[in-house]
């Protein structure tokens, strides 16, 4: 899948903390070996029981929208012409309490809205200077 | 009720619209400071300490050097964010007199958009496959959410949505803002009154925020001196005794998570400031609260105990946040909105003012004044100010 904000968008710079979540091409969340506590954003330490190891936790990606709001002024010239975008965060089933920014892809921004089922799906780039491959999750609408 | 600590002095420079001042950002902070130590009837060498808040580029050490101290006892400056810290600043100089560490600390914020950029302004030069966003940045910016008004939009809608409020409880915190500016001669938009209409009219920026639910951006700096609340009696002005102060936010601590999704953070700032102060929202006679957008506003008001967010809408309604004899008087100078964006701290001078007896949209027989300062994100902080004994 292209990309939302357009092929010129800025790329999230990969680091240990967020590569699997921006290449993984599932919906990866954070996982504590010791206690299972799930997080989001990732962490170097688990936010439950202060364990280092910490592994990747796959979600299913199914998901509702908890608020969105409509950009209509870029703020910044490469997103001159893709106002207005939908800005949403998004909650998963199978981590409650975390919420995921994201935008949602097919669907005007005005007719998004708080409560709409959403299902995870995956912007596709190349990182110009390192060649690694980004699966970026954004969402689509679930329809009924 | 009484602090240990007070205000006793205040200054500020001219206001200016973005890149309009004439003088540089370190300037500004000078004439500013020196305005307060004077209005405190103090000397430059009485100054003992400086603390700021955000990323303030006027260090101590230079200002130090600039105006002539004859010693710095004490700097400091709270951590992270924006203009949430504008009130945990005047709290860190309450705590270092009032334990003796430094004798007259200035607090000031000091700001030239036009020289320095602009905050709502989002960063990263180049593009076209070759721009990035690392760290923290990587997880909103990736999806455009990149400036504080996207930020407090996402909150906002949700508080919206869930308690069933409209655009007018937007507009009319707004429109509070311009008519009590259009008294004070400071005021940038004095002398520019809002309609109801011309605000429905506005462009979005971000929806649910139209223009005039966001702040400009401004030149200018301001400053207040706190001191014991001893020494500040013997001195040219009425005290403003700083009665509490809190800052704080606590689990969850994500500006994004479930628990605290359409709210401005501020149940713990609420629970500690009226616990250390003894009174209640009831008791409060003025408040300016931070306004970078009107949103926040509504949810930090519920969040303070000032109304029931399904009461809020009529809490704000009509002209009741309107001028000095105000069902609830809001923003006596006009706030960031209306007065200047000095990042909040004309919020402190103006209560200081009210204190006193000289705001130019005074309220009668004002025994506490209080300040809330912007969306707890990172965290918030508030502080009250009362008469003296």
């Amino acid at each position: 899948m292209r990309r939302a904000l357009g092929e010129s968008w800025v790329l999230p710079a990969l680091d240990a903390l967020n590569r699997e979540f921006f290449t993984a091409g599932v919906l990866t969340l954070q996982q504590c070996k010791a206690c299972e506590h799930v997080q989001h954003p990732p962490e170097e330490v688990c936010e439950s029981c202060q364990s280092f190891e910490l592994c990747p936790f796959a979600s299913a990606g199914q998901g509702r929208i908890e608020s969105v709001a409509v950009v209509t002024q870029a703020v910044h010239p490469l997103l001159a012409d893709r106002v207005p975008y939908a800005i949403v965060l998004v909650s998963v089933a199978d981590a409650p309490g975390i919420l995921i920014a994201g935008n949602v892809v097919g669907k005007e921004p005005d007719a998004i809205e708080i409560g709409d089922p959403v299902r995870v799906v995956f912007e596709e780039a190349t990182d110009p200077r390192t060649g690694e491959e980004l699966r970026i999750p954004q969402w689509e609408l679930v329809s009924g | 009720m009484h602090g240990s600590a007070a205000v006793a002095g205040i200054g500020e420079s001219t206001y200016y619209n973005r890149g309009q001042s004439p003088h540089t950002e370190f300037q500004l902070a000078c004439i500013a400071i020196q305005r307060a130590v004077a209005d405190a009837g103090l000397e430059l060498a009485d100054i003992d300490g400086f603390v700021s808040y955000m990323d303030q580029r006027n260090g101590p050490v230079r200002l130090a050097r600039a105006l002539g101290l004859k010693e710095l006892r004490w700097t400091g400056i709270p951590w992270a964010g924006g203009g949430n810290s504008m009130a945990a600043a005047v709290q860190a100089a309450d705590a270092a007199v009032s334990a003796g560490y430094a004798r007259h600390v200035v607090v000031f914020r000091a700001l030239a958009q036009g020289q320095f950029g602009r905050f709502g302004q989002a960063g990263g030069s180049g593009g076209g496959g070759g721009a990035y966003m690392g760290g923290p940045f990587a997880w909103n910016g990736t999806y455009g959410i990149l400036t504080p008004a996207h930020q407090c939009a996402l909150h906002t809608a949700r508080f919206m949505h869930d308690h069933a409020i409209s655009q007018e409880a937007l507009c009319d915190v707004a429109l509070a803002c311009y008519a009590n500016a259009q008294r004070n001669p400071r005021a940038l938009r004095c002398g520019k009154p809002l309609t109801r209409e011309a605000y429905h009219a506005s462009r979005w920026i971000v929806k649910p925020f139209h223009l005039y639910d966001c702040c400009p951006e401004n030149d200018g700096a301001a400053a207040a001196v706190v001191t014991t609340a001893e020494r500040a009696r013997d001195l040219r002005h009425r005290p403003a005794s700083i009665v509490a102060a809190a800052t704080g936010i606590g689990p969850p601590y994500g500006a994004f998570d479930g628990d605290t999704l359409g709210s401005a953070h501020y149940r713990q700032v609420a629970q500690h400031l009226w616990e250390y102060a003894g009174c209640r929202p009831q008791d409060v006679d003025v408040a300016q609260f931070y306004e970078n957008f009107t949103g926040p506003v509504l949810m930090a008001m519920c969040e303070l105990g000032f109304a029931p967010p399904e009461g809020i809408e009529e809490f704000v309604s009509g002209d009741r946040l309107v001028g000095p004899d105000a069902a609830f008087p809001f923003n006596t100078s006009g706030g960031n909105i209306g007065e200047a964006y000095i990042h909040g701290f004309e919020m402190i001078n103006e209560s200081v003012r009210q204190i006193r007896g000289d705001s130019t949209c005074q309220v009668k027989n004002v025994e506490r004044a209080l300040v809330v300062a912007g969306p707890g994100y990172c965290p918030g902080s508030a502080v009250l100010f009362g008469a003296p004994e």
